[in-house]
């Protein structure tokens, strides 16, 4: 049956009634869920399906979800608070689906099977290494969107999402944790994910080496991501150009020139890449920060009403209980397609590879300073010296952006706050190193 | 459809039909049912008005050999019903038994919370009577759920929770809470609440401290659920062997007496069944600091006739039950307030406690206090700053070196582990506690 039929029934019901504004989304999706413990497995396949309005005018609205399919004769609660305003229906760029989206759902077999690898290679990684639980996530959903200001959309998507838990071999060690995500569960490489977990375990077995230091540092994907994500305010919404005037330097740049970084929502190949945003409005790349120089914050239609220029679709539905909310869709740094990430580390006379974040990093209100709690590896003459765990990575925010000199071209993605936010192994220098009291 | 949702099920139908997958004699197959709502008033400058989410479903599980096969839906129909059973089939029968009649699942009543409309109201009447004028934008929710529980050998009656949620943030901090009723008490509780929040504001930290302190019932509330609670979780357990091993080792204080016991929560969510179906017990957790019986679902009951069920608890249909506590209680002890405070001259009087983990591995554990007080003279005096404690789970537990006299209900909030989000009650004296480092 097409999604369509059952929302455009709720939606003229509702015009019917004289609401101004009405918008219905109804979401189906079906994922397959397999939670590895040590102690057993279990196996979930879900079937979703849910829909929401919003309706109002000027002077009241109200919001409404339920599960199923859109049903007309629902009890809409009392319109109260604020009036509503909806955006219209804007052309975008041309689409073409990605082409995998109806690769079947892994296979229970599958995933056990991809579990039980996982143990094998990271106890031949790691002697000794368990991997404590896992819990692999592979869904297919559908979206329609449909709006008293002709907005009518339909995005797909496909999105696998993998978090492990790992524990050492000695018996005070602790655990550690890592979240990945792809389309397809199948691209998850059991020898690359036991790597990562045993680099991880190393590190925090180890333990620190220098109680502080400087030096240069080699931030891995998962550290660069963790801190562009906490400093989003910086470019995400409407305060975003105020904060970031702050870091300005005297030459009109916020960060070095190897700063770049895209928001962009039809990324080619990005996890969430779809024609439209959770309000229907067309994605687009923008671009946040170029060369260092800062362009535009990421801004959604109502944050800037008198330039709609400016504003991308960038407000994320997750699922059908979701308000629609802006955020990241794909934010990244540019990647340098001419570096591979390990000659970074060869040229690396003296300083650190940090692989792994514990928590995440503590950003100053007024964007002056951060610090972030990081593991990893000492480096000099592109070898590893020794571990690094329960440290602080710690400098002025400016430093931080300013002191980005290199890049290297393996971009990767993280699954955050709903979004993707990705970066590749980044060159900094101008910080400093701390352990933890 | 009568008031009460699952009332009308054909229990004795789907029983006989779920007997088809529990083909081995030690299966178990079990029909989750369940209906939740949540009506919310978000802060006011905020669009649209009343947010409101309905939703019923089911889930079909099948339990064998330590592997669990589910399959949860969004709908609740004979079909579905019978599709989700096909899901977690491990061989069908050729001739199935009739479709089960699963009543009527439409909702009879409107959306209507005209408490929840007036609570934000009777907050700021209750900021204005302390005088002091901040900003706060406060977003309050009604949650309802009903479940009911149709196993092969049994069916729980329906079970019901009614709560409320209030987060209120502010330029300075944020602060949550879970309550059973919206009341003026209720508000005006929120509000002292908020108020001690921004008189704390710009209070310094404490100095490293490790004599005595005093936690109130509401940290002592969050200090059980994630010392004691999360640590006799049988999953938990499990990262360090077999959870039975854990029986009759001494955890803590012998001043520690603690349950958990979903059938004496306050009323509006008090338990008599899990969300297994199984009916709840007084779960003696730790009785003078020895572990006694820990917090099990059935799951893991199969691996132990030591172990009891009682306390599975499930995020939403889609998830498969954990073992999870639901209402703790620490018995009373024979101090009263005074002599709490007598005891611990210079030290931190901490009401409330924002946060806190454990690692199930290591067996760390930190707390978060948004304030403090300093004890001098025998009370609560000046403020202190943001703290935290922090230790191993071993040496913690045995530093209670007093427990009030004078328990209440406190602490109650969210538990997200493992990004499950299940609220939790507690009724807790104050207790002292000594030798435990905290600070900044």
């Amino acid at each position: 049956m097409s999604l369509g039929e059952p929302l455009l029934e709720v939606l003229d019901t509702l015009r019917r009634q004289s609401w101004e504004e009405v918008e219905v989304f109804h979401k189906k999706g079906r994922s397959r869920t397999m939670q590895y413990t040590l102690y057993g497995d279990s196996t979930s396949l879900r079937q979703e399906e849910g829909w929401a309005v919003r309706a109002g005018d000027r002077r009241r609205s109200f919001y409404y979800a339920a599960s199923g399919p859109p049903k007309p004769s629902a009890f809409w609660p009392e319109a109260d608070g604020s009036g509503l305003r909806l955006p219209s229906a804007r052309p975008g760029l041309p689409w073409s689906p990605p082409s995998n989206l109806d690769a079947p759902l892994i296979g229970e077999g599958e995933a056990r099977g991809f579990f039980s690898g996982l143990a094998r290679e990271l106890d031949h990684e790691l002697q000794g290494a368990r991997l404590l639980s896992g819990y692999l996530d592979d869904g297919s959903s559908e979206s329609q969107l449909a709006s008293s200001r002709e907005i009518d959309s339909h995005v797909r998507h496909r999105v696998a999402s993998l978090h492990l838990e790992a524990v050492g071999p000695s018996a005070d060690t602790t655990s550690v944790s890592l979240d990945v995500a792809d389309r397809d569960a199948r691209h998850f490489s059991p020898a690359a994910l036991a790597r990562r977990l045993a680099d991880l375990l190393l590190v925090a077995e180890k333990g620190p080496t220098r109680p502080r230091d400087r030096g240069e540092f080699i931030l891995a994907p998962p550290v660069a991501v963790g801190l562009l994500a906490a400093l989003s305010g910086l470019w995400v919404g409407p305060e975003a150009e105020k904060r970031s005037a702050m870091l300005i330097d005297r030459n009109g740049r916020l960060g070095s020139p190897a700063l770049t970084l895209i928001d962009d929502g039809r990324l080619p190949g990005g996890i969430l890449e779809a024609p439209v945003d959770g309000e229907g409005q067309p994605t687009r790349r923008v671009t946040l920060i170029e060369e260092g120089s800062f362009r535009q914050p990421l801004l959604a239609w109502w944050q800037t009403p008198s330039s709609l220029k400016r504003s991308s679709g960038c407000s994320l539905r997750p699922g059908w209980r979701d308000l629609p909310s802006p955020s990241p869709t794909h934010l990244f740094l540019e990647a340098d397609p001419s570096i591979r990430a390990v000659s970074l580390i060869q040229n690396l006379s003296r300083g650190y590879y940090l692989i792994g974040l514990s928590g995440s990093p503590r950003i100053d209100p007024d964007f002056s300073r951060f610090a972030a709690p990081v593991s990893g590896f000492a480096i000099a003459s592109g070898r590893p010296t020794g571990t690094v765990a329960r440290a602080w990575l710690v400098g002025s925010v400016s430093a931080l952006l300013n002191g980005i000199v290199a890049k290297a071209r393996d971009l990767t993605f993280s699954s955050i706050g709903g979004g993707m936010v990705g970066s590749p192994t980044v060159l900094v220098k101008g910080l400093e190193l701390r352990q933890q009291t | 459809m009568s008031d009460t949702p699952f009332t009308q099920l054909d229990t004795a139908g789907i029983a006989r039909t779920l007997s088809q997958i529990a083909e081995q004699p030690a299966d178990l197959a079990d029909a989750f049912f369940e209906r939740i709502e949540k009506v919310e008033l978000p802060p006011a400058d905020q669009p649209p008005g009343l947010r409101v989410w309905r939703e019923s479903g089911l889930a079909i599980r099948l339990l064998r050999e330590g592997r669990t096969w589910l399959a949860g839906r969004d709908q609740i129909d004979p079909e579905i019903f019978q599709d989700a059973l096909r899901r977690v089939a491990r061989a069908m029968p050729r001739a199935p038994y009739p479709l089960p009649d699963l009543g009527d699942d439409t909702w009879e009543e409107p959306p209507e919370a005209p408490e929840v409309l007036t609570f934000p109201t009777a907050v700021s009447q209750a900021l204005r009577t302390h005088h002091i004028d901040f900003p706060v934008n406060l977003t309050v929710r009604r949650h309802r759920r009903w479940i009911r529980v149709v196993g092969t050998h049994l069916a729980s009656g329906t079970e019901s929770e009614s709560f409320y949620s209030c987060d209120a943030e502010m330029p300075w901090a944020r602060y949550g809470c879970l309550l059973d009723e919206l009341s003026h008490e209720k508000a005006e509780e929120l509000a002292r609440r908020l108020v001690n929040l921004y008189r704390a504001r710009d209070a310094e930290p404490p100095p490293p401290w490790r004599g005595a302190s005093i936690l109130g019932a509401s940290a002592t509330a969050v200090l059980l659920h994630e010392a004691v609670a999360h640590a006799l979780e049988a999953d938990t357990l499990a990262h360090g062997g077999h959870p039975e091993a854990a029986l009759g080792v001494r955890m803590g204080s012998r001043l520690l007496d603690v349950f958990d016991d979903p059938s004496s929560a306050p009323s509006s969510v008090r338990r008599s069944a899990d969300d297994e179906g199984f009916p709840v017990v007084r779960r003696c957790l730790l009785r003078a600091g020895i572990v006694e019986q820990p917090l099990c679902d059935t799951a893991w009951t199969r691996r132990s006739d030591r172990l009891t069920a009682g306390a599975g608890r499930r995020g939403n249909r889609h998830l498969p039950p954990g073992p999870r506590s639901s209402h703790l209680e620490l018995i009373a002890g024979e101090h009263s307030r005074q002599s709490l405070l007598a005891d611990a001259e210079g030290g931190l009087y901490l009401p409330e406690a924002d946060r806190g983990r454990l690692d199930p591995v290591t067996g760390e554990f930190v707390l978060r206090f948004p304030y403090g007080r300093r004890i001098e003279n025998q009370v609560p005096g000046a403020l202190v700053g943001p703290c935290w404690m922090r230790g191993r789970l071993s040496d913690l537990l045995d530093k209670v070196t007093g427990v009030g006299a004078q328990t209440s209900a406190a602490g109650a909030g969210w538990c997200a582990k493992g990004g499950i989000k299940l609220p939790v009650w507690a009724t807790c004296p104050e207790v002292r506690i000594e030798g435990v480092e905290i600070g900044p």
